[in-house]
């Protein structure tokens, strides 16, 4: 099963499932709008957005089809987390026991009985995932999940979503921010000013980039003469002296450096892989799509 | 009918169903205290007049709960608009992406809620009014009549919490239509009644007076209001106008 996007200017791409896709553009590039698309929440001007063959809204049990967390926002304050779920299971035609079952999915157990208008914004997208969740959906779209989450909130939405690719969903996470879930998503999607950008795995963008490694150590004069020889050779690479004993060598992999170090008898403090900016790559590859509006 | 069942939920898992029941029983129990307790009496030094005496004023009293039903119409505002102001209605169109069902189930689910509340508002006026005349002299409580208001209370409570609905569906800012119900029931239609005396029992709150059949509601005399089942047809009428044009209208704008 996948999910296939039409929407914004021509705008298309398909899902895979088993894996977690990252939905990505700066702030007003059209995102949240294609999303609420393709749930039928906004009316196309033109055109069709369809979840795998279907319109949304032809669904008869969309709960069981696509699960959707859009925003933290959308709870009454007065209703408990377990209301607030039972709520859904009783308009999908679901055994109210399922809100219990969701809540523990989401850690939310202990909170189940409390009011949502007391929860801190990381406990509200717990509940918006768990709400996602009720119908058991093969398809999974998440608006800004990591949106207020703290960085062990985030480490949990990682591994909370790696499981639900692994149970073979299709997962479609949005976000502004690509460090955000740079490291939970396997493939992305880039969208600027409502425009596809670009579209492939993580892996195939990175490649895009060439290889930083940060060597330090108290030979740097010595390590970066050996390393000349090969850097002479190729003109995308080069080594740039930070300091006294710290270099930064681009276009050379780690292991390599490490061989030519241990040949020439240099003792190595630190290498390690910068890796490429992934944030500045967004960056560039969305300028222009909303001045300042990639925070 | 599951989606009926989570309407039920939803206002069984908040306070504002509490807090009207609350008021309505209350409302209902403190008419029949004024109905009773401020009118001319034989007793009265000032007059030799008992209202009490009165068959029809006896009547009057046991339709004291009609008076309830200005908070039937804001449950039933609440009700829609709430989803609105909570942008629950994000997860409820999620869930039940053809709308209009929404609106229908909503409307069924507050149809059952307006007519539990018109029974119990009855039950509030009824017991209250049978301990207030206990101890005075009255003329006697019509069982046919008191069950003929109970039919009355309990039918136009439930239309009129559907029109509540459909107002909320049509006016989605909470406020805006809680206040322009307020606003239109008790006073435009009764100002309007006053220049243009024909059109008030065809107004919503006339035709809410005509299922009563008490003039309790807008003040409006028994001549004036329609008969009740033509009474009943008017109401349900701006029931399904008023959800007609929100299902044409607000109820397909877009969710952002």
């Amino acid at each position: 099963m996948f999910g296939k996007v039409q929407a914004v200017s021509d705008l298309s791409f398909k899902v895979q499932p088993g894996r977690v896709t990252g939905f990505l553009g700066p702030n007003g590039s059209g995102k949240t709008t294609t999303l609420r698309c393709l749930l039928g929440l906004v009316q196309p001007t033109s055109g069709s957005a369809r979840v795998g063959e279907h319109d949304y809204r032809e669904l008869s049990h969309p709960a069981t089809v696509v699960g959707a967390a859009l925003e933290a926002s959308g709870f009454h304050p007065g209703r408990t987390a377990r209301g607030h779920l039972q709520v859904i299971t009783d308009a999908a035609a679901l055994p109210a026991a399922r809100a219990d079952e969701v809540l523990a999915l989401v850690g939310l157990t202990e909170a189940a009985g409390r009011k949502v208008g007391g929860f801190s914004l990381g406990m509200r997208q717990r509940l918006a995932l768990a709400a996602a969740l009720v119908g058991d959906p093969g398809v999974l779209i998440l608006d800004e999940p990591a949106n207020g989450l703290d960085p062990e909130g985030i480490a949990w939405l990682r591994s909370f979503l790696r499981a639900r690719a692994q149970e073979g969903r299709t997962v479609l996470v949005s976000s502004h921010v690509l460090s955000e879930v740079q490291q939970t998503v396997d493939d992305v999607v880039i969208i600027s000013k409502g425009k596809l950008i670009q579209t492939g795995t993580l892996d195939e963008l990175t490649g895009t980039g060439i290889s930083k490694v940060r060597v330090r150590t108290p030979k740097a004069e010595v390590l970066r003469l050996a390393l000349t020889a090969v850097t002479e050779h190729d003109i995308e690479s080069s080594i740039e002296i930070v300091s006294e004993n710290e270099i930064l060598v681009i276009g050379i992999e780690a292991a390599k450096i490490g061989h030519i170090a241990l040949r020439e008898h240099v003792e190595l403090h630190e290498l390690t892989p910068v890796g490429n900016d992934l944030e500045a790559l967004f960056l560039d590859l969305t300028a222009g799509g909303n001045p300042g509006g990639a925070a | 009918m599951a989606l009926v069942r989570s309407e039920f939920r939803k206002v069984t898992t908040t306070k504002v169903l509490l807090w009207l029941t609350i008021a309505t029983v209350a409302f209902s129990a403190l008419n029949v205290v004024l109905l009773v307790f401020l009118t001319p009496r034989a007793m009265d030094a000032s007059t030799d007049v008992n209202f009490l005496l009165d068959p029809a004023y006896v009547t009057n009293i046991l339709g004291a709960a009609g008076s309830s039903s200005i908070f039937i119409l804001i449950l039933g505002i609440i009700g829609m608009t709430g989803e609105y102001r909570h942008m629950t209605i994000t997860s409820t169109f999620l869930v039940t992406p053809k709308r209009p069902r929404v609106l229908i189930a909503k409307g069924i689910a507050y149809a059952l809620l307006g007519a539990a509340l018109g029974l119990i508002a009855f039950a509030s006026s009824f017991v209250v009014t049978l301990i207030a005349l206990s101890r005075e002299a009255h003329a006697p409580i019509d069982a046919i009549i008191a069950l003929q208001i109970l039919g009355g209370v309990v039918l136009a409570f439930a239309i009129y919490a559907i029109v509540g609905v459909s107002v909320g569906a049509l006016i989605r800012i909470q406020v805006a239509a809680v206040v322009g119900a307020l606003v239109w029931v008790l006073i435009f239609e009764a100002l309007i009644t006053v220049f243009v005396d024909w059109i008030g029992k065809w107004l919503p709150g006339g035709a809410l007076d005509a299922v009563l059949q008490t003039t309790n509601v807008t003040g409006r005399g028994g001549e004036d209001i329609l008969p009740t089942a033509a009474g009943v047809i008017v109401l349900i009428g701006y029931a399904v106008l008023f959800g007609t044009l929100a299902s044409l209208t607000t109820l397909r704008r877009d969710i952002t």
